[in-house]
């Protein structure tokens, strides 16, 4: 018989004792998943918010604001910022946009907006609102680019008389004289285009809108390079400050930027916090264990220390005896894993939804408090993350906690063996 | 003060040359062994006895690398232990002795074949052949039928033959034994001599006892007093007689 199956045979020598110390040492690893369980759930439930939540940001022109950084303004953002901005790191999309007006009734006026197929729909003074609902027709494609074709609002079709019936066939004559009632004005020749679809906002001023492929507004505008509008969009809510930062780094003044900076200070504050709490509950009961371990092996060593003796009489290495505790201690502390895993696996979940509005709740925002403890779906499954850190942590406190026993082991005499006689 | 008797050291298996062992208990100094000076021969079976505190069980230790002298010189199977580190003498126990203590101390949870198989284990003796080794030597201790039982399922003389079994099995060429009847009856404690006798055909065997009678069956007694070595009688051969009760106090 080796050593080590020795240790593990060890374990068995006394079952009710066996018991006592596998539920002390369950408690904390039961202790330990619900915290996990909580991590887990919260860092599930913000991956969950991050592709619900605006990571855009938005870049105009220095000084410019909303609808005055169109075409016939030379605040726009120069073209090169385009690729500046690909190449910032975390930056996972970028959406250039370019802007006109054309009057419609006195000093009201339409948006005309050039946009890439594929990209977001952006409505002008409400950026940040995008994708409004086509109702009749079809979305701008790819196959559209550089043709004249266009999609608009709602309103703009009932001003022009445009219905879901003619679509297809229903064209609109753009006057390019006056891109702005008051302002702006180009000396370009009237330019018709081809209306493929009409789409709904629920926004009176986003229904009073055109969108036409960027190559298609280029060329009808006479505008080979430039922007209104670059929309970013960081990778992870997470990502947005140091997305911003590294913007201002690279265009310095030429460009003013709008950050949702909210979403991320919510990352920042709401995640962290219950992470860091969740992180500090698992080093908690690990430090739990590793008591439990100490004491149990202790006591182990107290008990047999004639064993102990005479395994040095007959010749054993303190290695070889220390390595015999050592599975001991690993074995305990798996069979005590395992029945903290049974019993988290029975109240786990119902558990982790205490602790986390009794335990943690509290030290969150305010604001996201009860939000975040409502949607919160904590479950008593064991995801193999949830394995690996039981067996991580199983491991680890059995050699720590046993660390001083394997001291006393190394220290001991083989005159230990006869002075129990 | 030395107190030196010193046998035929020429062809000698221990030697000892003015060994001491000294322990402090505050500001007492007790000398548990003060300048012995001893040589045994390789196989036969020797008696070391003397009252209690007399430095019965120290020599022992120290001749068996248990415990290291305060002072003097200990060479054993032509191994100065002196100079020894500690993985050295745990090398060495491994090889050279085996032990027989008074409480057997056989380990609980394994049976009287792993009991036996144990030292082997620590010699790194292969599996098959510990297991093949450790069935012959209790089949020689007479307990080839027991070899499945856990200590508690034996009587006090088959766990002193299971030790006894125990300390055979890496072939060591010194036995010793300390009080190895002490928790035996006259009957069992003379059975266990017997078999020590045997062995001490072809092996030196050392034994700490109080029982005289049962000392009277080694080929050689030692005699202890306050930590000297005060008389050395030569064999006196086994001698068929009625057997002390151990733990009693011979008279030197």
């Amino acid at each position: 018989m080796n050593m080590l199956r020795f240790g593990v045979r060890n374990l068995f020598r006394n079952v009710p004792r066996l018991v006592v110390a596998a539920l002390l040492i369950a408690f904390p690893f039961f202790l330990l998943l619900v915290m996990h369980a909580i991590g887990g759930a919260v860092e599930r439930q913000t991956d969950k918010l991050k592709h619900n939540v605006d990571n855009a940001l938005q870049l105009r022109a220095r000084g410019s604001m909303g609808h005055v950084n169109m075409l016939g303004n030379d605040d726009i953002l120069p073209q090169r910022v385009l690729n500046q901005v690909q190449g910032i790191e975390h930056v996972a999309r970028v959406e250039p946009y370019l802007l006109a007006m054309t009057p419609t009734e006195g000093h009201n006026f339409a948006m005309i907006v050039g946009v890439n197929p594929g990209d977001t729909k952006r409505l002008e003074s409400h950026g940040e609102a995008g994708n409004p609902k086509i109702i009749a027709g079809r979305d701008l494609t790819e196959a559209d680019r550089g043709q004249r074709v266009a999609i608009i609002g709602q309103g703009f079709a009932k001003w022009a008389g445009i219905t879901p019936g003619n679509l297809g066939q229903a064209t609109l004559t753009l006057d390019l004289t006056r891109t702005h009632p008051v302002i702006f004005a180009l000396t370009r020749p009237p330019a018709t285009v081809k209306i493929v679809g009409i789409y709904a906002s629920g926004y009176v001023f986003g229904d009073m809108q055109l969108f036409m492929p960027l190559d298609t507004f280029r060329e009808i505008y006479d505008v080979p390079d430039g922007l209104s509008w670059l929309f970013a969009t960081a990778d992870a809510a997470d990502h947005v400050p140091q997305v911003e930062r590294q913007l201002r780094t690279l265009l310095g003044e030429a460009v003013d930027i709008v950050a949702p900076t909210s979403v991320a200070e919510f990352q920042r504050s709401a995640t962290r916090a219950v992470v860091r709490l969740s992180n500090g509950g698992i080093v908690l009961a690990a430090a739990l264990l590793v008591i439990v371990v100490f004491f149990v092996m202790l006591l182990a060593v107290r008990e047999r220390a004639w064993e102990i003796g005479t395994f040095k009489a007959l010749g054993a290495s303190g290695g070889g005896i220390v390595t015999a505790f050592l599975a001991e201690a690993v074995a305990l502390c798996g069979v005590g894993a395992m029945l903290g895993a049974l019993l988290f696996s029975l109240w786990g979940g119902t558990l982790a939804q205490r602790v986390f509005g009794v335990g943690v709740a509290p030290f969150l925002p305010a604001q996201y408090r009860d939000a975040l403890a409502g949607v919160l779906s904590l479950s008593s499954d064991l995801d193999p993350a949830a394995w690996g850190l039981l067996a991580t942590v199983c491991l680890l406190a059995a050699l720590a906690g046993s660390a001083w026993a394997a001291r006393q082991i190394v220290r001991l005499s083989p005159m230990e063996a006869v002075r129990h006689e | 003060m030395s107190s030196q008797i010193v046998t035929d050291a020429r062809s000698a298996l221990i030697e000892l040359r003015d060994v001491a062992k000294i322990y402090r208990k505050g500001r007492e100094e007790v000398r548990a062994l003060d300048g012995i000076g001893l040589a045994v021969a390789e196989k036969g079976m020797v008696a070391i006895v003397g009252p209690s505190g007399s430095g019965k069980s120290s020599l022992l230790h120290i001749i068996g690398a248990m415990d290291r002298p305060t002072r003097g010189e200990v060479i054993v199977a032509g191994e100065p232990l002196n100079a020894r580190p500690e993985a050295g003498l745990t090398s060495f126990r491994r090889k050279t002795v085996g032990f027989v203590f008074q409480s057997f101390n056989l380990i609980p949870n394994l049976s009287a074949l792993e009991n036996v198989m144990l030292p082997m284990e620590f010699d790194g003796v292969a599996g098959d052949e510990r297991r093949r080794r450790a069935n012959r030597l209790l089949d020689r201790v007479g307990l080839a039928a027991r070899l499945g039982h856990r200590p508690r399922e034996l009587s006090g003389g088959e766990q002193q033959r299971v030790a006894i079994a125990r300390a055979l099995a890496n072939n060591p060429p010194l036995i010793l034994a300390d009080e190895p009847t002490g928790n035996l009856d006259s009957r069992t404690g003379q059975m266990i001599y017997e078999l020590l006798k045997e062995i001490a055909g072809e092996r030196t065997v050392l034994v700490v006892t109080h029982a005289e009678g049962l000392a009277q069956m080694a080929d050689r007694i030692l005699h202890l007093k306050d930590g000297k070595l005060v008389a050395d009688d030569p064999s006196q051969g086994l001698k068929k007689q009625p057997v002390d009760r151990p733990g009693t106090t011979g008279s030197a």
